[in-house]
């Protein structure tokens, strides 16, 4: 999937500007932002349902505008807006959507339903939003698509479901050649699954980079003087955030590789913690 | 700024109350125009402002029960009596106004006069009443506004307005009696807590909801949620198969089995309901009923071919979906004028046969006699069986444009049902018919689907078919 210096208004709103992005296969790709950012903008963009105002976004080769039933059929996609039809039953909206697909996975659905304990017999409209969104994923990952675009799929899900779901994501991508898009503002969860991260802020990219890279691009460093207070200067580079009190100091470092830190860190008569940031954290620095 | 006075911005925030204010003006000025022009004392031309009270009553509970929906707004401690406080002031002030047009009242003097100027403020309120007990008695009462017309029509049809005046006029003292218990009642039932928790937080169906489909989706999915929804409907296992057997027929590539798809999307639940036989005996019976009653109507039943379109209005083309099956944006163009035109078909068929119904019943009929009315019964126009035709494609066209903005396509649909009721009601009159060139049937037709058909591909074609996108 290539983006090549896509932008996308929407009425005085830049929602997409100059957007450049190649997901390669085989990557579980974090889509981070804020409300507004452009994260669904942008999924939209590379199933074809919106087309862009200026340049140009490519799926499976095809330009997204003009995906068909060949592409699509390689395509699963869970949406914000969670729209199913309300009238059938959950059996009869899985065999209607099955139907589509040529490689519908039927163990795989009957292992699905009986995890997320989906009861077949009920009617879609009367589902909580919680089943809602168990029974959107099976119809996503039903027929075992290459490319998986989860736009806040877990919103929905209690803890415990949650967790199952991401389980799920990491059997999926053991299949060759599988990729997965997962938008979400549930950090804690992502971080857990993703290899890659893409970080956007007001329509545009802010970071694109794989998950190892940007957790080795922050560091806290935790300080505690051993006797007597800390010197004034501390002697590292490129520090983001500083929390001092009592003799103890808390730093938060970009750009600077751990081993430096640690040489850094020695120069101290202090006792030094060097540990990796969470995803929340870095999120927070990334789009300040 | 207090809460009440956030309350009363409601009154002029919403754009698509604005509409309702322009009827109910025109309303109020014809109660205002109708004494004045025929001043005599029991003429019946008194009570329209009266009458409208129930309208004002049900409109105004209506606001704030859209608010008390919402989480956060008058379920907080010490903001629950705000609904009373404003419900109330509107009531008073408005009947207040109302009830001064008695003060022209013919053959009272002035001790009488300001007895029934009290009376009829008395009246008011408790049609008032009545309108905001509908409101906050009935869930989701916004769509029995609709019959307030038929109301009025129908009371004035059997002399109710008559008899409301005399009470007015001649009973005053009752009538405030009735009116001021009426008023302390409701304001005893507007402050009671448990009527507050009944709404605060949960979903409803707002004044212009009901043409919003996201709002009324999620308020059925909350509903059903809670067990609420008995209906239980979906398809029947014969239609099931039957489509989906269909489907199954095409290669996956193929637009034929989204075609198909969507026709089970589209007229399942519909087939599955007529196929049980108790749905059918009654779509059959009130057939009949609506052809009897069609045929007492005059050139009113013209309407037989208008109102399909109508309801069409509510029915969702597969080209907003958001729900992705393997159908490209080519697919979602071809099976929606697939559908489109199984509908206009169908209708048309449907319709067409109903008025063929009328031919025979025309010779047996009896003429009915009502309040010295004589009503002939009159067999459907046959030949006006292409106005769903014309009507279905610019229904859909305008609905396509127009999806984000209900309250303009509800306008907009309106406008042209009733530029096709007059219209069809004046020009087939037999002089008039005799004239018609079957060239000024067809074009409109022909244009029409040409008008839907490039309006369905560009959107399908070049538009954002999801979200925000919608209307951009």
């Amino acid at each position: 999937m290539q983006m090549r210096k896509v932008c996308k208004r929407f009425g005085n709103i830049k929602a997409l500007d100059d957007i450049d992005l190649e997901i390669h296969p085989g990557r579980i790709i974090g889509l981070l932002g804020a409300n507004g950012a452009g994260k669904s903008t942008l999924l939209r963009h590379i199933i074809g349902l919106y087309l862009e105002d200026e340049g140009e976004c490519v799926t499976f080769g095809c330009e997204a505008g003009k995906l068909g039933p060949k592409e699509l059929v390689r395509i699963g996609y869970v949406h914000q807006e969670g729209e199913l039809l309300e009238w059938m039953t959950v059996r009869q909206l899985i065999r209607y959507v099955s139907t589509y697909y040529p490689n519908w996975n039927r163990e795989l659905e009957e292992k699905y339903v009986a995890d997320y304990e989906i009861s077949m017999k009920a009617r879609v409209g009367s589902l909580s939003p919680g089943q809602r969104q168990r029974l959107a994923i099976l119809l996503a990952i039903g027929f075992e698509p290459e490319l998986l675009i989860l736009d806040e799929p877990a919103a929905a899900l209690d803890p415990v479901a949650r967790a199952r779901f991401l389980d799920l994501l990491l059997q999926i991508i053991q299949a060759e050649n599988r990729t997965i898009i997962i938008s979400s503002h549930i950090l804690s969860d992502v971080e857990k699954v993703i290899d890659h991260a893409v970080i956007m802020k007001e329509g545009r990219i802010l970071l694109d980079c794989s998950f190892d890279e940007l957790r080795e691009r922050f560091s806290r460093v935790r300080i505690s003087a051993l006797g007597g207070e800390l010197p004034t200067e501390l002697p590292f580079e490129n520090v983001v955030h500083c929390q001092r009190s009592d003799g103890k100091a808390i730093l938060t470092v970009q750009d600077c590789p751990r081993e430096k830190l640690q040489e850094q860190a020695k120069s101290l008569n202090c006792w030094v913690e060097i540990e990796t940031l969470p995803l929340e954290e870095i999120y927070k620095i990334v789009v300040s | 700024m207090s809460i009440l006075t956030v309350n009363l911005k409601h009154l002029y925030q919403r754009r698509g109350l604005w509409l309702v204010y322009v009827f109910l003006g025109l309303f109020a000025f014809a109660g205002v125009v109708a004494p004045l022009e025929h001043p005599g004392a029991g003429k019946r031309h008194y009570i329209g402002l009266v009458a409208l009270a129930f309208a004002i009553g049900l409109l105004v509970a209506v606001l704030p029960i859209e608010v008390l929906t919402k989480p956060f707004s008058y379920c907080l401690p010490g903001h629950r009596k705000v609904v009373r406080r404003f419900i109330f002031w509107v009531g008073v002030i408005a009947n207040l106004l109302g009830s001064l047009l008695f003060l022209g009242y013919p053959g009272l003097n002035s001790g009488q006069l300001v007895l029934v100027v009290c009376s009829a403020f008395c009246a008011g309120l408790i049609f008032y009443w009545l309108g905001v007990g509908l409101a906050f008695g009935v869930r989701n009462s916004v769509a029995w506004i609709g019959l307030w017309p038929f109301v009025i029509l129908g009371g004035g049809f059997f002399g109710l307005h008559i008899v409301i005046e005399r009470a007015i006029v001649g009973n005053p003292f009752g009538v405030i009696l009735v009116g001021v218990l009426s008023s302390v009642l409701a304001w005893l039932w507007l402050g009671d807590a448990r009527l507050a928790r009944r709404y605060c937080g949960v979903p409803g169906i707002g004044f212009f909801d009901a043409w919003n489909r996201d709002k009324v989706q999620k308020y059925r999915q909350v509903r059903a949620a809670k067990k609420w929804d008995k209906l239980k409907k979906h398809p029947s296992p014969w239609v099931e198969t039957f489509f989906l057997g269909r489907m199954n027929r095409y290669d996956h590539v193929s637009t034929g089995r989204y075609i198909w798809g969507g026709l089970y999307t589209t007229f399942g639940i519909a087939l599955s309901q007529l196929s049980q036989w108790k749905a059918a005996f009654l779509s059959v019976f009130s057939a009949l009923v609506l052809v009897c009653f069609l045929g007492y109507m005059g050139p009113g039943r013209n309407i037989l071919f208008i109102m399909p379109g109508l309801m069409f209005a509510q029915m969702r083309l597969p080209v907003y979906s958001s729900m992705l099956i393997s159908g490209g944006r080519k697919e979602r163009y071809r099976c929606a004028i697939t559908l489109v035109i199984t509908e206009a078909v169908l209708i048309t068929v449907l319709a067409t046969i109903v008025a063929a119904l009328s031919l025979p019943l025309a010779a047996i009929m009896p003429d009915i006699t009502l309040r010295d009315i004589t009503f002939a019964f009159h067999a459907m126009n046959i030949e006006l069986f292409f106005v769903p035709l014309l009507m279905i494609p610019i229904v859909f066209t305008i609905q396509l444009i127009y999806y984000r903005k209900p309250v303009v396509m509800m306008v907009l649909i309106m406008l042209l049902f009733m530029v096709l009721f007059f219209g069809t009601s004046i020009l087939w009159r037999e002089q008039l018919s005799a004239v018609i060139n079957p060239m000024y049937i067809v074009s409109p037709v022909v244009l029409s689907w040409v008008l839907f058909t490039v309006v369905l591909r560009y959107i399908c074609m070049r538009r954002c078919l999801v979200g925000q996108g919608r209307t951009n």
